[in-house]
């Protein structure tokens, strides 16, 4: 795991614990479209963190909503293999 | 005045006021008609170092970063900062001929129809003329950042968010163009395009007032205030949201500036920038406050009872 993702991890946590309003981790396989933590106003300033910490630019042609699902499709996307 | 309707339709079929402005608004768009393809000479290029955009217009106006670059780096970047506000333009439109596309002769929508069509013609010129002006002077069109994800989650309130939506983007991009248009400092060309647009676009701006208060006015009485105050916070994000997207990592990475995405955070994070939001934005918030739908200032949470804090 890289440094990159651990800020995008804390990031996510943050805006999980605002709609959650606790201080709970997030559930591994947690729906981060479905329940709202990830929504249209808030996309594209996530997308920019994204692409700062993974240290390329994301085209929003070549992704899909799927690649942004959970904690764990962001990860295995922008930062596995990379 | 607090008629209920059964309908959208109803609501938009009924009203002799929107008929009347309706009415108008076609006899215009075909009054004023022209062709946007031959209206514009396109030289080569244009001057780059030189201001593209009205310098007190760019977000790091009045900022502690803006203070740190010279008139030669802040002129680069009022050249990719306007490109990336002409591709946001391009992307706005896209969304904007969508959902208008989506919307006539359907039901709904039977009466603002033949008005629907002038505004797709004419926004598709738009977007031509925006789109050839990155092209030619930028190499590009940036690309769109934005993923349709969850909205605000109030069943009936689609078409009063759509159109909501349309005219802030249409009411900010016009406050650039109002000035930009008859800014001394820029290029003709750069002068031209801001003006065109103004032209237009004053019409569409005329339609979409009156079209969201309309729809306002009808769905407020269908939904509670908790709903009504998420709507609000809502529209307040979006607009903020817009604003910041205004700045972009890829302009200053254009721009030879370093550190692109620590010098964005910089300039949104500065005490000045709310003042600049809002500067830019009095218009939508006048009206969304004079409409009903904003209770409190931009940056405050709604004032309505239910709303969440």
């Amino acid at each position: 795991m890289s440094n990159g993702f651990d800020v995008v991890a804390e990031n996510l946590r943050t805006r999980y614990q605002k709609v959650q309003g606790n201080g709970e981790q997030i559930p591994p396989g947690y729906d981060l479209i479905e329940n709202r933590v990830l929504d249209s106003l808030g996309f594209v300033e996530f997308i920019l963190l994204l692409e700062e910490h993974s240290g390329r630019e994301i085209s929003i042609d070549s992704v899909s909503r799927e690649d942004f699902r959970t904690v764990e499709s962001i990860r295995k996307r922008f930062f596995d293999g990379v | 005045m607090t008629a209920t309707y059964a309908s959208v339709r109803e609501r938009l079929d009924q009203d002799p006021g929107f008929r009347d402005v309706l009415k108008r608004l076609v006899d215009l768009s075909e009054r004023d008609y022209y062709n946007p393809y031959r209206e514009f000479q396109w030289p080569d290029s244009l001057p780059e170092q030189r201001w593209w955009m009205t310098p007190e217009m760019m977000v790091e106006h009045g900022t502690a970063v803006g203070a740190t670059l010279s008139e030669q780096q802040l002129q680069t970047i009022s050249r990719w900062e306007s490109i990336n506000f002409y591709s946001l333009n391009v992307h706005g439109i896209r969304e904007l001929l969508h959902e208008i596309i989506a919307r006539i002769h359907t039901t709904d929508f039977v009466a603002p129809s033949a008005y629907f069509h002038h505004i797709i013609g004419e926004e598709n010129e738009h977007m031509w003329f925006f789109a050839e002006f990155c092209l030619r002077y930028g190499g590009k069109i940036y690309p769109s950042r934005a993923m349709s994800l969850a909205g605000p989650g109030v069943a009936e309130a689609d078409h009063f968010l759509v159109f909501s939506r349309l005219l802030i983007f249409e009411e900010l991009v016009d406050v650039f163009n109002q000035r930009m248009g008859q800014d001394e400092r820029l290029d003709p060309t750069i002068r031209k395009v801001n003006e065109v647009h103004h032209r237009d676009e004053s019409r569409h701006i005329a339609f979409g007032r009156q079209i969201v208060a309309m729809l306002w006015s009808d769905l407020r009485d269908r939904i509670d205030q908790s709903q009504q105050a998420v709507l609000e916070a809502y529209i307040k994000r979006y607009m903020i949201a817009s604003i910041d997207s205004l700045v972009d990592p890829l302009i200053y990475k254009d721009a030879g500036i370093p550190d692109p995405y620590e010098v964005r955070r910089q300039v949104l994070a500065d005490p000045s920038h709310p003042a600049y939001v809002e500067r830019i934005l009095k218009r939508s918030i006048s009206f969304m406050t004079n409409t009903g739908v904003f209770t409190s200032p931009l940056f405050e949470e709604p004032r309505r009872a239910g709303a969440a804090s």
